[in-house]
């Protein structure tokens, strides 16, 4: 099995009067695991959908390698889709399950039967085979259809939520599973999520899209570390916002005029003097002040605090709103009361042009 | 039927009995619910009890009143009344054909109803159904006189398509049923896995709605055989075993009739207990593999 890369060129699907993807170019590299991340309601099962072949782009074209795919149905493209409900036939046994695919195609029983009681092994389901289904747990029932997919020797498999019925537990054994199979088998792999820890754990990439737009599309490290939009900043991972406006700036830095005084950060967006600004920095590069003094520091009302073991989230109240320090337990924090000295250096700060946040 | 009534009167009579208290009152009420139960399996019994027995009276008339010894002679000349057991053959014929188009059509009709989201389904689901709420007679006689136009005049075939007008509809509402319960993501699974239309259909939705087809084609079989006032107007010359015992009312019934009766109640306990011990036994298979 190898993997195909699929790009998207100038796709826009539009349902009546509703744009369910604005224009969009993608392009998904073969062998590669590349979530698409988004609240719900975004476009991110629309995209899915194009590329599988359920509906096509009012505009625009799904490419797969070098073929073009308008006018292929589902059945006729080198996909395979994993159901957020699984889809799982409830009639027929497990290898039957995974063997429908070469049914489909007129292959012997004797082979597909054979076929499907390897990869039944490969994902770890020996002795269940002539089960059913519904004789399975979530996560056994996850393994079928995964090799119900992997029978048709897909260039891409595309996951729709697949995760997102388990229990927590079994979530986070199936990201590890997910990813070696895909290590395995090199198939490309095109994951729809709206859990950011998913992406962020599993993915080589991820395009996180809010409002059918794409925000942004990058490596993992990228997408936490160098949020490009107020969006992609708040949805991935925590960050504290902190608004106000540019009183300075230069090529790398600027200087925000905020309620809790100026602050400086990169300046990502290249703003001049007198642009409104918003600037993001994640908790875990504050600091609560105790002795060096960071690049920014202010005083914030402290309200309470989260002990989560070897750290702690410190929730503050300022006239900006609500700042979270998120630091190592060093024992320090037990008396904490009334108001206290926060701080980040400006080099962990990003001023952006102002945007919508994902306020959740 | 005589095993469904009854099976639901059962279930009544099961539920009612609140837990057992032993105050005065609520024996009386258990009394009385008895008696009511007792009347009631009375009256669904006792007329098939009178028919029966009547069957085995040596008088040339159907009576359990003028006894004149028990006999067999009944089922003799049953067994040589040829116009009865040829109406007894068009009657299987004419189920037969009708089970063959109406299972087609109402699957049809199901399909529309459910799959094509149009503006028009209310319109063309009361369309559909229509022809349940029209009297039988009226269906028999615009049959005989639409078919008649296009010089097809009355016998089996006439009647098959008048009775398959109405049993149809039937069948739809069943097929119906049973789609609104499906998943329709396991038919998208099916394509997406490289299945074309027609395979996916043989192996995911035919098997889904196999229990349908066989409770429809077995409603059907019920309805037709049983029917009359459609049928007697669109047989012309020909006859089944209804049309056949109701043109001889006009002269005098004989206790053949009632022998057929016998026969047919045996035939249909006899069904409802092999359905009842199949079910029980595929019950405990299953209650055994957990």
């Amino acid at each position: 099995m190898r993997g195909k890369d699929v790009r998207l060129e100038d796709v826009v699907m539009r349902f009546g009067d509703f744009t369910a993807v604005q224009k969009t170019s993608l392009k998904i590299n073969a062998g590669e695991f590349f979530s698409v991340l988004g609240p719900s309601g975004c476009g991110k099962t629309t995209i899915l959908r194009m590329v599988s072949g359920f509906i096509e782009p009012t505009e625009g074209s799904v490419f797969i390698g070098e073929d073009n795919m308008r006018g292929l149905g589902p059945a006729r493209r080198p996909t395979a889709l994993i159901f957020q409900n699984l889809a799982l036939f409830p009639l027929m046994s497990n290898w039957e399950n995974v063997a429908f695919g070469l049914e489909a195609r007129g292959i012997d029983r004797k082979t597909r039967r054979n076929r499907a009681f390897e990869l039944l092994a490969l994902v770890g389901l020996q002795g269940h085979e002539e089960k059913t289904p519904a004789e399975l747990s979530g996560g056994q029932k996850q393994r079928v259809a995964i090799a119900r997919a992997l029978a048709v020797e897909p260039a891409v498999l595309l996951l729709d939520e697949p995760l997102s019925a388990l229990d927590l537990k079994l979530r986070q054994y199936m990201r590890a599973e997910l990813k070696e199979i895909q290590r395995k088998t090199g198939v490309t792999f095109i994951f729809i999520t709206h859990d950011q820890g998913e992406a962020l754990t599993m993915s080589d990439r991820i395009a996180v899209m809010k409002a059918g737009v794409v925000e942004q599309v990058d490596t993992v490290d990228n997408i936490y570390a160098n949020p490009k939009t107020p969006f992609v900043a708040t949805f991935v991972g925590e960050n504290n916002v902190l608004q106000g406006k540019v009183a300075q700036a230069d090529k790398e830095y600027a200087v925000v005029e905020t309620s809790q005084g100026p602050l400086r950060g990169l300046n990502q967006d290249g703003l001049s003097a007198g642009e409104t600004a918003m600037l993001f920095v994640r908790p875990e590069r504050t600091v609560l002040v105790n002795g060096v003094i960071p690049d920014n520091s202010f005083e914030a009302h402290f309200e309470r605090r989260d002990l989560e073991g070897a750290y702690v989230n410190l929730f503050f109240k300022t006239d900006a709103g609500p700042f979270i320090v998120h630091e190592a337990n060093r024992g320090r924090h037990g008396d904490l009361a009334g108001a206290a000295k926060v701080g980040f250096n400006a080099g962990d700060a990003i001023v952006m042009r102002p945007g919508e946040v994902d306020n959740e | 039927m005589t095993a469904t009534t009854s099976d639901s009167a059962v279930t009544v009579a099961a539920g009612a009995p609140a837990p057992a208290g032993r105050r005065a009152g609520t024996e009386w009420s258990e009394v009385i619910l008895k008696i009511y139960i007792g009347v009631f399996f009375l009256y669904l019994f006792a007329p098939l009890l009178v028919m029966s027995l009547a069957a085995f009276n040596a008088y040339e008339y159907p009576s359990v009143t003028q006894w004149r010894g028990w006999t067999l002679k009944w089922f003799g000349e049953l067994a040589e009344d040829d116009r009865i057991l040829q109406g007894i053959v068009n009657s299987v014929i004419v189920a037969v054909g009708v089970i063959g188009i109406s299972l087609p059509l109402g699957l049809s009709g199901a399909f529309i109803l459910t799959r094509l989201q149009s503006r028009f389904n209310n319109v063309l689901y009361a369309t559909l159904v229509s022809p349940l709420l029209m009297p039988g007679i009226i269906l028999g006689i615009s049959t005989l006189i639409f078919w008649g136009r296009v010089n097809v005049s009355g016998g089996l075939l006439l009647t098959i398509l008048a009775q398959a007008s109405f049993i149809a509809s039937y069948s739809m509402l069943l097929f119906m049923a049973r789609l609104q319960r499906q998943d329709r993501v396991l038919e998208e699974a099916a394509l997406d896995l490289g299945a074309s239309s027609f395979f996916m259909f043989r192996r995911i939705t035919l098997p889904f709605l196999m229990p349908t087809i066989l409770t429809a084609a077995v409603i059907a079989f019920l309805q037709s055989i049983e029917n009359y006032n459609t049928t007697v107007f669109a047989i012309g010359g020909d006859w089944t075993l209804v049309t056949e015992i109701g043109s001889r009312f006009r002269f005098g019934l004989s206790p053949v009739i009632n022998v057929i009766g016998v026969l047919f109640v045996i035939v249909t306990v006899a069904a409802a207990t092999l359905y009842t011990i199949q079910k029980e036994r595929e019950r405990k298979r299953k209650a055994a593999l957990k």
